[in-house]
């Protein structure tokens, strides 16, 4: 039942509508107006990765569950909300391709349960075109897009709730 | 409770001393030191240096009014209370009632019950990598939130300033100018930072921790966040500190004692092997390695309609595109998706390629579901390959003369050694020294000192256009107008390097050579230019390599040379070495024979 709160957390924080969720997506640099491709944000963090094995900027120990600049508070939990715009790209290619790693990791996530995975890859595959429709779409719009699809699929519809 | 303390002298344990990260230091009063360089880490003001003090002072602190919430002792250092309660009567009833909100909190998101040592492997083209590196990741247990890529990788780096400019990052970060932080992260992230960005395989390797023992590393890796330890590149790095945790996990493990002088990342996932730690391996191939295999699946026509579809995607309704198979279709459309994530790898997002790509997906998405995998041939463990250190003793012969040769590497792999565990094309050697004893004369001189020694030769075919280079610098023997004159040099060289047939490279490198040589009339500091070209061949477990070199100084002197090195491997660590070389300078000519045998360890 763990994971039902996370779901809720994650569905509370994705459909929220206050203008906190606006400021956010806005471009404060939490990651949810990440833009699907977006590419490398500039030089200095791979350098320093390269050089280093380190980082520069932001402390991150889980807490901001790799979004940068993000507020540590509610952005957080095992595969929370914030994942979506650490990982859109990989799930796009496998919401694509019908199957992947990164595709389990969002029905993990979402709390889909074990017997229900194959579905859920089945009910995106199908979706693609829904949950990607341009090559713009957010962070925020993919995982309201995922969850309407889950909503209006009957077997998934309990894990959008 | 201190009075135990003081009687059992418990400060003196293996298990104090691993959870304050304490070396033996005889410069120290106490005899100990902590590599962690953060007060905040310590309750006693001389804590870093004194156990028995901290000791002391972290049973008081623990009681402390002063302070309350995140910031008291018992939410910041759980580890520490908990080992001290299992050794000394601390009635919970009698310490103070403190909330650890975030700490309850880091707990809910990290949740593990296993350990995974990830080993992604060595990487030329980046300095802190060329040996490898290592973190560790936590993961549930098998079961319905299993997931690797939600899993948290634990990450030991240098603390880098923003601020700063790329050269002076590079410096600092080798020299220990950072202080080095763990870093928690999910693994996805390192996934993408290794398998995609850096192009690099993964080795995975499940370690047979109990649950209780990751419990213990859990607890002492929150006392460890936003603590600065000293980092040093060679020893004090990524590598070493993962085998504190691994220590502080199981009391009794001694990992870290062998590891003085340097650690090798790779050294340290021996080490953790041989104190039968690894349950399973696991080969988690680069998105590169991948996309080269689908492209090798692919025939000529239908690489043709690859090559177009990756700039142009209305190539799919060509009726010859049409006439393919469904599930060729679905192959050639994948490799140009891959392809073209590829070359945008570390470029700030372009919207034409985006749409382009975006497209590619949605075309992909017509197919059905082919999970297949890719039929990806797992490489030789990099574990299993020969030790990183070399000894070697040799005999030769230069013109008439004969001589014996002493040679000594501190790491790591050369083009020619046995290529079991390591990645074809990629030397790297540091710390590599030669003596040679004239029998005539009966002196014994340094034949060459290599500080650094990198050669990456890396093949170009249709689609991938790498580059191959090699830069060596330190101190070399080279006959100068009949006098064999030791120089200091720096020597570099950029170009390709050809597939010739299965197992034999072709390459051909311009280079360039800075000599400060006492031979020289007039300014001694003389440039060079030059080219290198070769063949590097392995067959079964022996290689060959024929080079033809040569270079120009600015004062007209030239030097060329053809040489030959063949390496016959015995056993993991042992190996017969033939090197001929002939030269060819400006006023002498001569050739060198050496058969010297070496041995890894």
């Amino acid at each position: 039942m763990k994971m039902r709160k996370e779901i809720l957390l994650a569905a509370a924080l994705t459909l929220g509508s206050g203008s906190a969720m606006a400021d956010a997506a806005g471009g404060a640099g939490c990651g949810w107006g990440n833009l699907l491709f977006d590419g490398s944000s500039g030089m200095a963090p791979h350098v320093v990765a390269i050089t280093t094995n380190g980082f520069v900027g932001n402390n991150t120990f889980g807490i901001t569950s790799g979004t940068n600049g993000c507020s540590a508070d509610g952005t957080i939990t095992y595969g929370g909300a914030a994942m979506m715009s650490g990982i859109m790209n990989e799930f796009s290619e496998d919401v694509a391709r019908g199957h992947g790693e990164a595709l389990d990791a969002v029905a993990v996530m979402m709390g889909v349960e074990k017997g229900d995975r194959d579905v859920f890859a089945t009910v995106v595959h199908e979706n693609f075109s829904t949950i990607f429709p341009h090559d713009k779409v957010t962070a925020q719009q993919v995982t309201d897009s995922l969850i309407t699809v889950m909503k209006s699929d009957a077997r998934l519809a309990k894990y959008a709730a | 409770m201190q009075a135990t303390a003081v009687e059992q002298q418990l400060w003196q344990s293996r298990e104090w001393i691993n959870l304050l990260h304490y070396y033996p230091d005889r410069m120290a009063e106490s005899g100990y030191l902590s590599h962690v360089d953060d007060q905040h880490f310590f309750n006693a003001t001389n804590g870093v240096n004194n156990p028995r003090a901290e000791m002391l002072a972290t049973l008081a602190a623990f009681y402390r009014v002063d302070v309350d919430g995140n910031d008291h002792p018992i939410c910041r250092f759980p580890a520490r209370l908990r080992w001290l309660s299992e050794h000394i009567a601390i009635d919970p009833a009698t310490l103070p009632k403190v909330a650890c909100a975030d700490y309850a909190e880091w707990r809910g998101i990290v949740q593990a019950e296993q350990v995974t040592l990830i080993f992604p492997t060595y990487h030329l083209n980046s300095p802190s990598s060329m040996f490898g590196h290592t973190l560790l990741r936590l993961d549930r247990s098998a079961g319905e939130n299993d997931s690797k890529w939600l899993s948290f990788a634990v990450n030991f780096g240098a603390n880098a300033n923003a601020a700063e400019n790329s050269m002076l990052y590079a410096v600092r970060g080798l020299t220990g100018g950072y202080p080095g932080i763990f870093i928690v992260t999910p693994y996805y992230n390192k996934i993408r930072e290794y398998n995609r960005i850096e192009k690099r395989d993964i080795w995975e390797y499940r370690l047979n921790l109990t649950p209780a023992e990751v419990e213990r590393m859990v607890v002492h890796l929150w006392e460890l966040k936003e603590v600065n330890f000293d980092y040093y590149f060679f020893d004090e790095n990524c590598s070493f500190r993962l085998l504190e945790l691994l220590e502080v996990a199981r009391p009794g493990l001694e990992l870290t004692d062998e590891f003085g002088i340097t650690a090798i990342p790779i050294d340290t996932v021996k080490s953790i092997e041989a104190a039968g730690l690894i349950e399973d391996t696991v080969f988690r191939a680069s998105q590169v390695t991948e996309l080269q295999l689908l492209l090798e699946q692919l025939s000529p026509d239908e690489q043709r309609y690859f090559e177009q579809l990756v700039t142009n995607t209305s190539v799919v309704k060509a009726a010859g595109f049409i006439a393919l198979d469904d599930s060729r279709q679905q192959k050639i459309i994948d490799a140009a998706y891959r392809y073209q994530r590829y070359q945008q790898l570390t470029k700030v997002r372009d919207d034409a390629l985006a749409k382009r790509s975006h497209t590619l997906l949605g075309l992909l998405n017509k197919y059905p579901t082919d999970d297949t995998p890719l039929p990806i041939v797992v490489p030789v463990q990099p574990e299993k390959g020969h030790h990183s250190r070399q000894v070697a003793i040799g005999a030769g012969e230069r013109d008439d003369q004969t001589y014996q040769t002493l040679s000594m590497k501190m790491a790591f792999h050369s083009l020619e050694d046995n290529g079991h565990g390591f990645l074809r094309g990629a030397h790297i050697n540091m710390a590599s020294l030669a003596l040679r004893a004239n029998n005539e004369t009966d002196k014994i001189k340094l034949q060459r000192l290599d500080v650094i020694d990198i050669f990456s030769l890396t093949p170009r075919s249709r689609f991938f256009s790498p580059l191959s280079w090699r830069v060596y610098t330190g101190l070399e023997r080279q006959m100068t107008d009949g006098v064999d004159r030791l120089t200091s040099h720096v020597t570099a060289g950029a170009g390709v390097a050809y597939k010739l047939f299965d197992d034999g490279v072709f390459y051909a490198l311009g280079t360039g050579r800075v000599e400060l040589n006492r031979g020289f009339s007039d300014k001694r500091l003389k440039p060079a230019v030059g080219a290198a070209t070769g063949l590097l061949w392995h067959f079964g477990s022996m290689t060959s390599r024929v080079e033809l070199a040569g270079e120009k100084f600015s004062n007209g002197k030239y030097r060329s040379r053809l040489l030959w090195r063949h390496n016959i491997p015995l056993a993991r660590n042992h190996a017969v070495h033939l090197s001929v070389t002939g030269e060819n300078h400006s006023a002498d000519r001569f050739v060198d024979t050496t058969l010297s045998y070496r041995y890894h360890f």
